[in-house]
């Protein structure tokens, strides 16, 4: 009891901290206001109700009978035996930890236990061994994009770095090493990159604009806080290709947290991962403030959990987190509208 | 005049002795702070790559799995009572019971080299923060805009 009521005056009262240097926070829109978004503009096109499912982040090690396998395992579980059938999972990045095959493979054949269909990105740890060859090899292409019951999906490669590495002849292993710090010193701000903007400019050419859209990248599509590479370098012309549109879902990975944003019509949504959970960066958050509880350090579940997106016919989303221990407050237990 | 007295004549004398000259630290030149100064630098850097290299743990894991920039470590609370110790501990106590538990790794002695830097960095990324011993709070690391984030 004791910790519960602990939990419930932090989840209201705990200020992270009052730097705002890097953070990007714009005002919603009195319709958009946490308790009243999700209500779908006027012109959305109406869909079939349906829910997916999104897991991200499992930072597997190439150790056998490693803590993250079972916690993967248990997420894998948690969506299979989820009450509403979902149609499909999402995946978010960093399956892996150091980019390893046999990180990947592991990561694959859990994944592979999912009794629905999983779409899947790249997260900087799968991807900077190899620059991404066995990722490839395992699961695809980069991005991609989808149609599901009226609803248009898209999935791009966030991660794409200025090469940091040549000019200083480093290893595979050593730029790997680089990038499995959140807070490289060396790294720099990444991007989806020329390539895929003029990818995404053609996918979404022919969409009328009350067409409901979800987009998955690895990291937020929005200025978070950069040094954590809780960023999209590319964001703003992502965001302004996407303007068209009446309504964007946009999830991300990488921050292993409750968080959300909107910027004009996107709606930004924060994961949680199944590996170890990230403290909030010392920024201001968004108005309105959505976060997670402070988690406990001796329970190795506490801070991790699955997700399940369910849309209505008006493109209303809501976003379940599904906590494996006592971590959310009040208002984010009710579902985080989308 | 007994033994007893002559002895608390005796540590009189240097108590007062003691005093000309027990300053914390002796006035000292420019060149010296300097190199004082980067002594704990390099400290906090050893503390930097020992936090994030996995070296301290079999599992894999690091302190800057959890800890970015040695966030949510709250240096500033400790000492405390802290639920994982069941007891009143020093931030040494909870960086051992990291690298023992979440970690599996083997506890570091407390004087020990490693041990002093992974306080040095952690404290250093805390620098400025009001020093609040039990103090229930996560409060955030300094912000960090590029490279290590100390000199």
């Amino acid at each position: 009891m004791e910790k519960v009521s602990r939990r419930q005056f932090l989840g209201m009262s705990t200020k992270v901290g009052a730097a705002t240097l890097f953070t990007g926070v714009f005002a919603p829109s009195a319709s958009s206001f946490f308790g009243l978004g999700g209500v779908a503009h006027a012109g959305t096109k109406k869909i079939q109700e349906f829910n997916f499912a999104v897991l991200t982040d499992a930072h597997l090690y190439n150790i056998a009978d490693h803590k993250f396998d079972h916690i993967l395992e248990k997420a894998v579980a948690d969506v299979n035996g989820l009450a509403k059938k979902p149609d499909f999972v999402l995946y978010g990045g960093d399956l892996g930890q150091s980019g390893k095959k046999e990180e990947l493979a592991k990561g694959k054949a859990i994944l592979d236990k999912l009794t629905v269909p999983y779409k899947i990105i790249p997260g900087e740890h799968d991807y900077y061994l190899d620059m991404g060859a066995e990722w490839r090899g395992m699961f695809g292409p980069e991005h991609w994009s989808f149609d599901h019951k009226g609803v248009h999906f898209i999935g791009m490669n966030s991660i794409l770095i200025k090469d940091f590495w040549s000019a200083r002849k480093l290893t595979p292993t050593e730029r790997m090493g680089l990038l499995e710090e959140l807070e490289c010193h060396q790294c720099g701000a990444w991007g989806v990159g020329e390539e895929q903007l003029e990818w995404l400019k053609k996918d979404v050419k022919n969409l009328s604009p009350d067409t409901p859209v979800v987009i998955m990248t690895h990291s937020p599509l929005w200025d978070y806080y950069p040094r954590w590479n809780f960023q999209t370098l590319d964001a703003p012309e992502i965001r302004a290709i996407l303007k068209k549109f009446e309504k964007v879902i946009a999830i991300h990975g990488h921050v292993h947290q409750v968080v959300y944003n909107q910027i004009g019509n996107i709606h930004s949504a924060g994961l949680l991962s199944t590996s170890w959970p990230w403290p909030y960066p010392p920024v201001t958050l968004p108005h309105p403030e959505i976060k997670m509880n402070r988690v406990d350090p001796g329970n190795f579940e506490d801070g991790l959990g699955t997700h399940q997106v369910s849309l209505n016919k008006d493109f209303a989303g809501m976003m379940d987190y599904r906590a494996f221990a006592d971590l959310l407050p009040e208002n984010v237990k009710r579902g985080l509208k989308l | 005049m007994n033994i007893s007295k002559l002895m608390l004549i005796g540590v009189a004398v240097v108590g007062v002795a003691s005093v000309s000259v027990a300053y914390a630290k002796s006035p000292r030149s420019e060149k010296q702070i300097a190199a004082e100064n980067k002594a704990l630098m390099d400290a906090v850097a050893k503390g930097d790559a020992l936090w994030h290299d996995g070296r301290l743990g079999t599992n894999g894991l690091a302190c800057g799995n959890c800890h970015p920039d040695g966030s949510a470590t709250n240096p500033h609370t400790w000492p405390k009572y802290q639920t994982n110790l069941g007891k009143v501990g020093t931030m040494r106590d909870m960086i051992n019971w990291c690298v023992a538990v979440p970690l599996q790794g083997k506890p570091l002695a407390f004087d020990s080299d490693e041990m002093i830097a992974l306080e040095a960095y952690a404290t250093y990324t805390h620098r400025g923060i009001t020093i609040a011993p039990g103090k229930d709070e996560q409060h955030g690391a300094v912000p960090v805009k590029s490279g290590p984030g100390y000199p």
